[in-house]
């Protein structure tokens, strides 16, 4: 019989001490983990769940700043009105993941922490240009998300170290969107794609484009954004960016779509992404 | 008979209450005292000499009580070509064949102890492809069939063929021809609940298996002739059939899983069970078969069908099961939906030693009905008929014999097409949205819908118990999987017998206290229980009139001096002779109340409600006679065989069924160019079925039909690579969800009043899945332009298509 401990820390404190021993691992919703658990690919035996953790429960906002607890449930997010108004993209996300059930005991941290690059709120996240709180025994560090993730599964999380918080600033007169594809509705994302504008007299003054399940990690694509800033957000600039999206790409090909395939979709829904947050950043401005 | 009161009503189902209440009982509910855990060793090679397979370690592992090889057990084989040795011994042809099972005091040790054995193999060459199976000189999966005589080749020895009219004729008399070649894929039945087994014997010998399975009787028969082989000759097996999570054809054999129960059982004189999860019922239980097929066919300048031919060829897998003979099923709309004067069909069944598949909800129908209603489109494009209006001109007739022999009693395709092309509003939508990439497409089906003759018989008994309070006590041989049948037993019985639908009871189906059936597939269980619960019933009336006039007038005479003594005055305005002159002509019983009916002299009913006799009081006056002597009780039973024939496979001939159900699905759909996703607008169904029994449970069926015919369509494959199962779970393996059926559907049903049906009415079972992936087809053709041939649909396919055709 193979046993099985569960922790239950209530403090910061408390779970980074826990946290910190052999073998154990930080447990938020689960719902990717006891599913790696059952089907044998994680041999986890000593779980610490971060559920009760206080400092790890609240959505808070100071002006413009926004700080998202790593456990807090993603329903909760997602039904926060503010957070729909300013950041629309992460809400889009939140809402394309997984059933009801699944988002009631899944985490924003957890998503992020198990680092598959077809996380649906890491894409989002990234257009936000989110940064990432990280504290352990020693105090806290803070580090922006594009270089959180360092491959499939993996992130720069050191062993004990434990992802606090989502830190987010709004940019009231920006646009934003998230777009995604799945075999069904209910799936892992085959694509994904989100992207952030502010537009200034019919001038793009401000770009951020991501894309998700296409690269070893969710990735920010930087040539696309240099394209969009500075141009009008026309046909033809969008013609530009949805063209550039292949080179940046580096999909693989699995049961859920072929890397042609995926190569064919991110452009488009690149595409729609900047649309749409294009149509939104200009009917604000009006 | 008595009228039709309850029939066509949607009271909630018997069991529906208890299955939303969680007290409905699973296989995996059922435990009993002292039970072991079984569990299976599968290959680890999908072709293989076993050299040798070492059990020690499982045997040491604490709470093992059992493990059983075929090497320490007697040899049981099973499938009806005797091609499956429950046990492996000298070779493995799949993944999941079965090389050693255990049986432990919990679950988790047995499967611990399962992969603790040691299996030394020998490696060879598999084929994984028909094409691979058939090549000269390919490795053999069974060297030789069951009676040791050395087989030449992978196909396996079943014809089912069919050649009618004059094929080279019809070829010459068409102005126009269509031909391609199609491909569906291996799916998962996919059943809520997942398979197991509990087997116990008592200190006699007999066996009592509770499974879950669609053929109790069968199966029974299959679990007696492996008792043999257990010295247990004469001991009785019982099949008890527990509450079922959806069947959908997983139920037509009897499984391995099933006999290691028996075996594990037998050996350690303890109750097993042996369960699946859902990772297991992906890896280790057989899906529907993948087919390849090849269609062409013609029609003559005003759009009539001059000939047609259906090549298929089937990847059939290490086993062979039931499935096998998907042909059997492939041959009615082959030769029978539409009135085509000449057709020929071929069938080629290939072992491979990919996982072996089974039967599954159509059995062959959506198979084949995808090249023929492909093709019927591209008839209509090429002679410029209106693809709806092609199918009018060829539409089955009411009384016509198709060249299968098929007697086509009622027909009522021709008012589906016209209820479904109005309600999709055809004509306006039709060709009218390559613009917008919409479009909209049609498929009729036919299918089987008076039981289905593959076996000797296609009988069903019942037995109708009457207790002394007037409940009816149904014991039935057929199945109960969700699909409906007890509701529709309860609503017969009630309207043929005159009780309440809530005075029928039906009971658990179990080969010790039901009579035989063949087994609920084929569409045939309200049909089948129908028809044999109209003739118990027809006894059982016939009975309680015949003692009717015996105690009638003294409980009549009770009610009347009941009515005395709350008002003294009271008269009946009739004398008490006229009870007596009663006969058993003038009874009748309606909802639990016997009463005269006819010229009786007696006054009219509603003026007189102390003639009404309570069914239950009437049973005890006659149970317990208060006038002394014998009393008596009432048990009818019936057995009810379709005046059907066994069909000719050879010659593809034979009226297999008592009618047919026919129907179409018209669909709307919007393509995505960019993406390759489509999106159901709308979906009409149009069905001839009889006479609805219960429309809440009919609708049901449908629904669910059309949820499986769109996974068959956009989304469902069981993906293999060298015969291993790369998308055991429903991570990867899609089923449509309350998201993708978030579209208008509108559900037509046509009822003709089929003569052999019960209360008119036809099977439902399965046609909802059947048209719905060539309709789709046909839609999206409509919107893009392009012809998908391969389900799924997916985008991807789309996409690819969309660019072959620019040229990209």
């Amino acid at each position: 019989m193979t046993t099985l401990t569960y922790q239950r820390p209530t403090s910061l404190r408390e779970a980074l001490e826990t946290g910190g021993s052999d073998g154990a691992r930080f447990v938020s919703g689960g719902t990717d983990l006891m599913v790696q658990r059952r089907s044998g690919r994680s041999g986890t035996e000593n779980l610490v769940s971060l559920r009760r953790v206080e400092e790890l429960a609240g959505i808070d906002w100071k002006n413009d700043q926004l700080r998202i607890g790593a456990a807090v449930p993603l329903a909760g997010i997602g039904a926060d009105q503010r957070i729909a108004r300013d950041f629309p993209a992460l809400a889009q996300a939140i809402a394309a993941l997984g059933s009801v059930q699944i988002r009631n005991v899944a985490t924003l941290g957890g998503n992020l922490c198990n680092a598959s690059p077809a996380a649906d709120t890491a894409p989002a996240l990234l257009a936000y240009e989110a940064r990432i709180e990280i504290a352990n025994t020693g105090g806290t560090r803070t580090v922006g998300l594009d270089e959180f993730f360092t491959g499939p599964g993996s992130t720069v999380l050191q062993p004990g170290e434990l992802l606090t918080a989502i830190l987010l600033d709004a940019r009231q007169s920006a646009g934003s969107a998230f777009m995604r594809l799945g075999r069904v509705r209910m799936d892992l994302a085959i694509a994904s794609a989100a992207a952030l504008v502010e537009i200034e007299d019919n001038r793009c003054t401000h770009a951020r484009v991501a894309v998700g399940a296409v690269a070893p990690t969710p990735l920010r694509l930087s040539a696309v954004e240099e394209i969009l800033e500075g141009k009008a957000p026309d046909g033809p600039t969008l013609a530009k960016a949805q063209a550039a999206v292949d080179a940046l790409i580096s999909p693989i090909s699995d049961l859920r779509a072929s890397a042609r395939h995926r190569r064919r979709i991110t452009p488009v829904l690149v595409a729609r992404a900047l649309e749409a947050a294009i149509s939104m950043a200009t009917g604000d401005a009006q | 008979m008595s009228s039709l009161r309850h029939v066509g009503t949607s009271p909630p189902r018997p069991e529906g209450g208890d299955k939303v209440g969680g007290r409905a009982r699973y296989i995996h509910d059922i435990t009993v005292p002292g039970m072991l855990h079984g569990a299976i060793r599968y290959s680890d090679h999908a072709h293989a000499r076993i050299r040798r397979i070492d059990t020690s370690r499982a045997e040491a592992l604490p709470g093992v009580r059992a493990v059983i090889t075929a090497f320490n057990t007697p040899e049981i084989i099973i499938g009806f070509m005797g091609d499956n040795p429950v046990l492996k011994k000298d070779k493995v042809r799949q993944f999941r064949d079965e090389l050693a099972a255990v049986a432990a005091e919990d679950a988790e040790t047995a499967r611990a102890a399962a992969e603790l054995i040691e299996v030394e193999y020998e490696p060879l060459p598999g084929v994984f492809s028909v094409e691979e199976a058939l090549a000269e000189g390919a490795p053999l999966i069974h060297e030789t069939d069951r009676r040791g005589k050395p087989l030449s080749s992978n196909r396996l020895p079943l014809i089912f063929g069919h050649d009618s009219g004059d094929l080279a004729a019809g070829e010459t008399a068409a102005a126009f021809v269509a031909e391609g070649s199609f491909s569906t894929p291996l799916i998962q039945q996919s059943c809520m609940g997942t398979a197991g087994a509990l087997a116990e014997f008592d200190s006699n010998g007999n066996l009592t298996i509770t499974a879950k399975t669609q053929i109790p009787f069968l199966a029974q028969r299959d679990f007696t002739k492996a008792m043999a082989s257990l010295g247990l000759k004469g001991c009785s097996v019982r099949v008890v059939v527990p509450t079922l999570g959806g069947g959908f054809g997983t139920g037509l054999d009897t499984h391995v899983y099933e006999y290691i129960s028996i075996l594990l059982a037998w050996r350690t004189g303890k109750p097993v069970r042996v369960l699946y999860n859902r990772e297991q019922e992906f890896a280790y239980l057989s899906p529907r078969q993948s087919t390849e097929s090849r269609v062409r066919q013609g029609c003559d300048k005003q759009g009539r069908l001059t000939f047609r031919s259906v090549e298929v060829v089937q990847d059939n897998g290490a086993y062979a099961s039931w499935g096998a003979t998907y042909p059997s099923v492939m041959l009615l709309p082959t030769t029978s939906l539409y009135r085509v004067p000449a057709v020929r069909f071929r069938s080629d069944i290939v072992y491979t030693n990919n996982t072996y598949c089974q039967a599954m909800r159509g059995y062959g129908n959506p198979e084949v009905t995808l090249g023929i209603e492909s093709t019927l489109d591209e008839l209509a494009e090429l002679s410029g008929i209106d693809p709806l209006e092609i199918r009018r001109i060829n539409c089955n007739q009411p009384g016509e014999v198709t060249p299968m022999g098929l007697k086509v009693g009622t027909c009522g395709l021709a008012e589906c097409l016209d209820r479904a092309g109005e309600r999709s509003a055809w004509s306006e939508k039709r060709g009218q949205g390559r613009a917008t990439s919409r479009g909209i497409g049609i498929s009729s089906l036919i299918h089987v819908g008076g039981g289905g003759k593959i076996y000797r018989s296609d009988g069903s008994g019942i037995i109708l118990k009457l207790d002394d309070y007037g409940v009816v006590h149904v014991n039935y041989g057929g199945v109960e999987m969700g699909q409906g049948l007890h509701s529709a037993i309860s609503l017969m019985v009630a309207d043929g017998l005159g009780v309440k639908p809530s005075s029928v009871i039906v009971n658990q189906t179990d080969t010790a206290t039901c009579p035989w059936d063949v087994g609920t597939h084929a569409s045939r269980g309200a049909f089948m229980a129908g028809n044999a619960a109209l003739k118990a019933c027809a006894k059982l009336r016939a009975r309680l009139f015949e003692w009717a006039p015996r105690v009638y007038g003294d409980l009549v005479a009770e009610n009347i001096k009941r009515a005395r003594r709350r008002d003294g005055d009271f008269d009946p305005g009739f004398t008490e002779e006229l009870l007596a002159k009663l006969t058993p002509g003038q009874f009748e019983l309606l909802d639990g109340e016997l009463f005269p009916h006819g010229e009786t002299g007696l006054p009219p009913l509603e003026d007189a409600p102390w003639l009404k006799v309570d069914l239950g009081r009437f049973l005890r006056a006659v149970h317990f006679p208060r006038a002394g002597g014998a009393g008596t009780v009432f048990t009818e039973e019936a057995f009810y065989e379709p005046a059907t024939e066994l069909p000719d496979w050879e010659k593809g001939y034979g009226n297999m069924s008592a009618s047919y159900t026919y129907g179409c699905q018209a669909i709307e759909v919007e393509v995505d160019q960019e993406t390759g996703q489509v999106t159901v607008l709308k979906l009409v169904s149009a069905l001839d079925v009889g006479r609805v029994l219960n429309p809440q449970t009919l609708k049901g069926q449908v629904y669910g039909g059309i949820a499986q015919g769109l996974g068959y369509a956009l989304y469902e494959e069981v993906k293999t690579e060298g015969g291993r199962v790369l998308n055991p779970g429903f991570t990867d393996y899609k089923l449509p969800t309350a998201s993708e059926m978030a579209f208008p559907i509108e559900l037509e049903f046509v009822e003709t009043d089929d003569a052999s049906g019960p209360f008119g009415a036809k099977g439902v079972g399965e046609p909802g899945l059947v048209p719905t992936a060539p309709a789709m087809a046909n839609a999206i053709q409509d919107a893009i332009g392009v012809r998908i041939r391969d389900l799924p649909i997916t985008p991807e396919k789309i996409l690819d298509a969309l660019a072959a055709r620019d040229g990209a």
